[in-house]
């Protein structure tokens, strides 16, 4: 055995082969102490490479992406809200305005025939009826876009 | 990124997630599952703890997407976000990173006989107590360049550590292992 031995750095990286110098490939030819630490270098890297990953005891996909919906509903929710809301400050602020002008609308309506008064009405509430209906049936047909088939990971 | 044998690009995932489609999400949690579970699972051995920071990291990928500049893989940055998380819980909890533990556990495996057949599996235990051993971040090292087989550039990516640094701990850590195993086997021996 050489009293000089390649250092433990040296043994790992030539195993690695990061790198490739004669003289460590001559060393080792005669050396067997450095031999030995090689061999057991080598070995170790081949246990390693042979072990199996554990995965986790439970499902990470699920998981994740139950934690994933949980956050977009729960935003989506107060999309929804400031949404509502805002509609109503607005509605209520036009109510307001309209306020100080509601004897002359009053007025407009009055000399009319009370059929003509209620087809007036019946057409405003029926606009504002089918125009709410179809906000409610896009943001659910959103919703159901959204979320459906969430667990299915799809191109 | 991959998907039963063909391949969806990050930008295409990204934007389709951006976009609303929150089922891609799920391509990217399936591609990144083995590399986060090893960076995790290597440093935090509490199932409860497990789940909680698995939560948070997918959560924060998600909500932090489109600050994705493309600069590097995307599961290499998810790899990044699952180390940093992993980094703040070890901290939290004052368990070091780094630091080495000189205490022998009394239930370590003592080999009977070691030119047995059977010695292979018993090796293998050996070797997966000796892992378990070294500090949390030495484990994941070795974990990202031996199994998942991650060049060093990319581990210092992901650990945001100096590319000499990694290589460093990666040779610490072969070195522990390897003097760990051979004490064992001349203590069994003795």
């Amino acid at each position: 055995m050489k009293s000089s031995h390649l250092t433990e750095e040296n043994l790992q990286a030539y195993l690695l082969g990061e790198i490739q110098e004669k003289s460590i490939a001559e060393h080792l030819s005669t050396c067997s102490g450095c031999q030995k630490n090689l061999e057991e270098y080598h070995r170790l890297l081949e246990r390693i490479q042979k072990i199996n990953p554990e995965p986790f005891p439970f499902d990470l996909t699920a998981l994740a992406m139950e934690t994933v919906i949980r956050y977009e509903k729960k935003r989506s929710l107060k999309r929804e809200w400031v949404f509502w809301g805002s509609l109503f400050f607005l509605l209520l602020g036009i109510s307001s305005l309209s306020i100080p002008y509601f004897s002359e609308i009053k007025a407009i309506l009055y000399p009319k025939s009370s059929i003509i008064n209620l087809l007036t009405i019946g057409t405003g509430l029926a606009v504002l009826f089918f125009l709410t209906a179809d906000l409610i049936r896009q943001f659910n047909k959103k919703t159901t876009q959204l979320f459906k088939n969430n667990m299915q990971p799809t191109a | 990124m991959s998907k039963e044998g063909f391949q969806v690009s990050d930008e295409d995932l990204v934007e389709k997630i951006l976009n609303g489609n929150i089922q891609s999400f799920a391509i990217v949690v399936k591609d990144t599952e083995k590399l986060v579970t090893q960076i995790v699972r290597k440093m935090i051995s509490n199932e409860d703890d497990q789940k909680d920071l698995v939560q948070e990291i997918y959560l924060r990928a998600y909500q932090s997407l489109s600050s994705f500049q493309f600069k590097s893989k995307l599961s290499t940055w998810i790899a990044t976000i699952a180390y940093n998380r992993t980094i703040i819980h070890l901290q939290k909890k004052k368990i070091p990173i780094t630091d080495i533990t000189e205490s022998r556990d009394e239930k370590f495996p003592i080999i009977e006989n070691p030119e047995s057949a059977t010695i292979k599996s018993e090796e293998a235990l050996i070797l997966q107590t000796e892992i378990a051993r070294l500090p949390p971040l030495y484990k994941t090292l070795i974990t990202l360049y031996h199994l998942e087989e991650l060049p060093t550039k990319e581990i210092a990516e992901i650990t945001n550590l100096p590319d000499g640094t990694v290589k460093s701990y990666l040779f610490r850590a072969r070195k522990i292992l390897k003097d760990n195993i051979s004490q064992h086997y001349s203590q069994s021996s003795s």
